[in-house]
């Protein structure tokens, strides 16, 4: 399977050394080899497909019955597709994808711009911008629930100091969360607030790695701070960019505490996106199967989506 | 016989001594001489309401009578209707007395997962004499009676719609009285908003529960016929005609951010005087008159309002049920007969000001009527007379089964109108629409 | 140096801004329940709310959320790690689909894997239970473990190890005596970020619990009541959270890059 590496041979003489003609040393290594691979690397295998091929199993085989646990009859298989046909053919589920897209894509680029700008701030060594940078992670690290509290306390016109501020100065503004045109891009507020940081850190660390000499030339040859960014730098950093892009996006799609505290999916749907959506088919009604069907096809985006992230190089890093 | 005793379960077989060192729920046993329920464990669980906190506050003295151990939870109105939902799908011996929700209990009541009581009703050993279960209003326990006529839960709330405002001195100085009719709104909330105090007109925002009302008023239907012709009705030009009307009321002269309004926040906007004119439950309403309101000298109570085709108030009522999973029937039987028992009702009502009661005994009472006399408006006739026009059947609706995406389906269609995605007319036919399909998936044959 | 104090003084405003709405949940927590509408600065900070959250259930659910946390942190060190390590030293047959499939069991959605959960959970008794929820933490945690610590182990030299073969060490003596201190740094990073994560949970511990497990993050949610809102308890509730992930963020915020960057780019 693989080739003999330096190591290998020195480790074939050393057994030889201890025992001379007694074991083959390929099979001495490849003895250690499973044993590595057994007490090491299957226990986590193990658990790992325990706790999620298991259920995956069970989601798909789910999702090919129309099961409600209100009816004992509904685990049949006699029509398969039913709950995807009615996914595809239901203007809910249709709405929510186009929801959850325009989402993702109005915080995955917000966060990056601003991540982006952030880190060109903040990158210098320096222990003040160091304090600075940790104080900015702040809101990547709080628990979500509290980020939607925090959110729900600015958007609830009762008690924020943010409407209080605007009417004050003469820029009274209506309830944001409760009118279906910036429902959604209040959401996109918080999110973007509170996962900016993602993207400042990666970024962060792409800019600190970026070699000297090129941006020390660049300079000297004259070039101003955006010819500086957009030739020298950028080139560097742009694979982590993509990374990061691909990460939040997945990521986006999981959004829940934020649209279950601030907007329960309206006003009239306006916020509903599709985890959101097989939530409350799953939860509040009892649709098992339908739910799952919905989050099948959840799963199966993210596989896409992950297949791509690995191509653009944010894989393990596999084949060294 | 409790939870903790049953054996080796397989949940110590499996979580093992670890799961025993961190478990942080460990209870003694109740100390003390041979009680009724000593040792036993009694899991139960309400929605969060002002009911159940009162209830509460007596529960120990349940326990110290009963030597039982009771662990109370009562989590918000949807999260405990999901759990309850699952848990009785799956059923769970979790919880020993449960609440029977009224938009659920067509669901709940029709799978089989609640126990029927009428045995432990007609045994002398288990209910005590003065139980008097026929006390109970009959429009209140309709809903908690399966198919055949068996009860499976004992109401504790008739929680029935009214229609209230809390300055009614504005109101009258405007020179209007309280509607009485839907044509008399739209005339006194612009006199309100043209004074630019309080907001005329706010309600909560389950509009699935207020909005019915209006629609039923003027001529419009959920169902064609339930509980057997379940065909949804929500797109006929009367419902899009009240649909209208109401969304009308909500955007035009509702507090900012209306659409976002829940119980509390409404209840303290009437409160605060913050909101005038609202329809809404009357358990919610007469707080307006507590000793420490702001509102307490100019609130003022008044029947929904009709429509051309009547008046129809909703009256949910709740009650309290043991699942059919639940291990000691017999413990969760006796916890109920106390709290519904008629000295802890006259308690709460007397100590706690709960008026939203079900037994005809105590709404007879003049300490009732009196308690329920506010400025002059008698509160406890608006109750009886809403109570017993709900008790004709129009609510009907509410407990078939699969109402409960029919529910959101109404939701939804107001916060659309209100939100102006759309106009009324494509907001219902969306929702008509969205319930077919719903009644489909749930099996519904149209 | 102007242009530094320029760029510091910039900086500094913009955290300033950019906190501003968590800093508000803080004042808020101190606020008197009698002034929780307003929105004045002036007024007389009261530690009533924090009392009142302290001296019902919530030290109960604080304790679960501990507890859950630091039972599938270990779990998933325990198993993790020694995977991660042989993935960093060996090739295997199929390596990049068994990436793929941690990949994408730390991307799925929470959703996908509550039903199954809940129904497996129902029938062994683990419901309610904090075993089950640290059991459920896995599915993210143990593939944030070997992904991350994969990346450490990778920047350990061989030389080391290999020296330690020689000398006749085993497998598994030679990784605990000589890689695992090196790769210290990079362990409590790890474990950090897996506590953190576990601690913010919220989907899970709302759907796999009730009472006897219920999470922090649940019990927030608790103070939303169908009778009222209670600001200053759900202040001083969310401020009582995010206190131990902001002091463990302190901790480790020289290794929350390598932790989101191992196993991130490939120079």
């Amino acid at each position: 399977m693989t080739t003999e590496t330096p190591l290998q041979s020195r480790m074939a003489a050393a057994a030889d050394r201890r025992a001379p003609g007694s074991s083959a040393p390929a099979r001495g290594w490849a003895r250690e080899r499973r044993r590595a691979l057994r007490s090491g690397l299957l226990p986590a295998l193990g658990v790992l497909g325990l706790v999620t091929l298991a259920p995956a199993v069970w989601l798909i085989v789910t999702s090919l019955t129309p099961l409600t646990p209100a009816d004992p009859a509904s685990f049949d298989f006699s029509e398969p597709w039913q709950s995807y046909q009615q996914a595809f053919t239901s203007p809910e589920f249709i709405r929510s994808v186009w929801v959850q897209i325009q989402l993702s894509l109005v915080t995955v680029v917000s966060q990056l711009l601003l991540g982006l700008g952030l880190a060109l701030l903040l990158y210098k060594p320096s222990r003040i911008l160091e304090t600075i940078r940790t104080g900015f992670l702040v809101p990547m690290v709080l628990p979500p629930i509290v980020v939607a509290v925090i959110w729900k306390v600015v958007y609830t016109p009762a008690i924020s100091p943010l409407h209080r501020l605007a009417a004050a100065a003469g820029v009274p503004f209506h309830s944001l969360i409760t009118n279906s045109g910036t429902a959604l891009w209040a959401i996109a507020v918080a999110d973007t607030w509170e996962w900016f940081p993602f993207t400042m850190l990666m970024t962060l660390a792409a800019l600190q790695m970026v070699p000297k000499e090129p941006q020390e030339a660049a300079r000297i040859d004259g070039a101003g701070p955006i010819q500086l960014f957009w030739h020298v730098r950028l080139p560097y950093i742009q694979t982590t960019l993509v990374v990061a892009t691909l990460f939040r996006t997945i990521d986006s799609i999981k959004a829940f505490p934020l649209i279950y505290l601030l907007t329960d999916g309206g006003p009239g749907g306006a916020t509903q996106v599709t985890n959101y959506y097989a939530f409350v088919e799953t939860f509040n009604f009892a649709y098992w199967g339908y739910g799952s069907a919905i989050a099948t096809l959840l799963v199966a985006g993210v596989l896409v989506l992950s297949l791509v992230i690995n191509r653009a190089g944010g894989g393990m890093a596999m084949d060294e | 016989m409790t939870r903790r005793a049953a054996g080796p379960s397989r949940r110590t077989v499996l979580a093992g001594t670890a799961a025993g060192l961190l478990s942080f729920s460990g209870r003694a046993p109740a100390q003390g001489g041979a009680k009724k329920l000593d040792g036993v464990t009694l899991h139960v669980t309400s929605f969060s309401h002002t009911y159940s906190e009162f209830l509460r506050a007596y529960l120990p003295e349940f326990e110290a009578a009963t030597g039982a151990t009771v662990v109370y939870d009562t989590p918000a109105f949807p999260i405990y209707n999901q759990r309850m939902d699952i848990e009785l799908a799956t059923r769970s011996a979790a919880h020993d007395v449960i609440n029977v929700t009224f938009i659920y209990s067509g669901r709940w009541i029709g799978a089989g997962w609640t126990t029927p009581l009428d045995d432990f009703i007609k045994d002398p050993r288990k209910t005590p004499a003065d139980f008097d279960p026929g006390d109970f209003l009959p429009g209140s326990t309709a809903a908690l009676k399966d198919r055949a006529g068996a009860l499976h839960g004992i109401p504790w709330i008739a929680d029935a719609q009214m229609a209230g405002a809390s300055r009614y001195d504005l109101i009258e100085q405007a020179g209007f009285k309280q509607p009485d009719n839907f044509d008399q709104m739209p005339a006194m909330l612009k006199a309100i908003k043209a004074l630019g105090g309080p907001a005329a007109f706010g309600t909560e925002n389950h509009y699935g529960w207020q909005f019915p009302p209006y629609l039923l008023a003027f001529g419009g239907l959920i169902f064609r016929n339930p509980p057997n012709d379940l065909h949804p009705m929500l797109d006929t030009p009367e419902a899009v005609h009240a649909a209208e009307f109401f969304s009308n009321a909500l955007r035009e002269y509702g507090p900012d951010g209306a659409l976002s309004y829940t119980y509390d926040q409404t209840t303290q906007a009437l409160l605060d005087g913050k909101i005038n004119y609202s329809t809404y439950n009357q358990t919610f309403l007469v707080r307006m008159a507590e000793p420490d309101s702001k509102v307490a000298k100019t609130c003022a109570f008044s029947m929904m309002p009709a429509g051309p085709a009547g008046r129809f108030p909703n009256v949910a009522s709740h009650g309290w049920g043991i699942p059919a999973g639940a291990r000691n029937k017999d413990a969760s039987w006796e916890f109920i007969t106390w709290a519904m028992s008629k000295p802890l009702l006259k308690r709460m009502f007397d100590e706690k000001g709960y008026s939203s009661v079900t037994r005809s005994s105590m709404i007879a009472l003049p300490e009732f009527q009196k308690k329920l006399t506010i400025n002059g408006f008698d509160g406890a006739k608006l109750y009886r007379d809403t109570l017993e026009l709900a008790g004709k059947g129009y609510t009907l609706y509410r407990t078939a089964p699969p109402y409960p995406p029919v529910d959101r389906e109404i939701d939804n269609a107001i916060q659309t109108i209100v939100s102006q995605q759309m106009g009324a007319k494509e907001a219902m036919q969306q929702a008509q629409q969205n319930a077919l399909r719903a009644l489909q998936r749930a099996g519904v044959k149209l | 140096m102007l242009r530094a104090w320029l760029r510091y003084a910039l900086a500094a405003a913009l955290l300033l801004l950019v906190l501003s709405p968590a800093l508000w949940l803080v004042l808020m927590s101190f606020r008197p329940s009698a002034d929780i509408m307003s929105t004045s600065l002036a007024f007389r900070p009261t530690l009533r709310n924090y009392a009142a959250v302290w001296t019902g259930d919530f030290p109960a659910s604080f304790g679960h959320s501990l507890a859950a946390s630091l039972l599938s942190t270990g779990f998933s060190l325990v198993l993790g790690v020694p995977a991660a390590y042989v993935l960093a030293r060996w090739h295997f047959r199929g390596q990049r689909q068994v990436a793929m499939w941690i990949l994408v069991s730390r991307m799925a959605p929470p959703i996908a894997f509550t039903i199954p959960f809940f129904l497996a959970y129902t029938w062994l008794g683990l419901i309610d239970t904090v075993p089950g929820l640290a059991l459920i933490y896995v599915t993210f945690n143990l593939s944030l473990v070997v992904w991350t610590m994969k990346g450490f182990f990778d920047a350990v030299p061989r030389s080391l190890e290999e020296a330690a073969w020689i000398d006749g060490a085993g497998l598994w003596s030679a990784f605990a005596r000589v890689v695992l201190p090196l790769a210290g740094p990079g362990l409590a990073a790890t474990a950090i970020l897996c506590f953190i994560l576990s601690w913010n949970d919220f989907f899970f511990a709302l759907i796999l619990t009730r009472t006897e497990a219920m999470t922090a993050p649940v019990a927030i949610v608790n103070f939303m009541q169908y009778t009222g809102f209670e600001w200053g308890k759900i202040a001083a509730g969310g401020v009582s959270v995010m206190l131990p992930v902001l002091v463990f963020t302190l901790l480790v915020r020289r290794y929350l890059v390598s932790g989101l960057m191992a196993g991130g780019v490939k120079e």
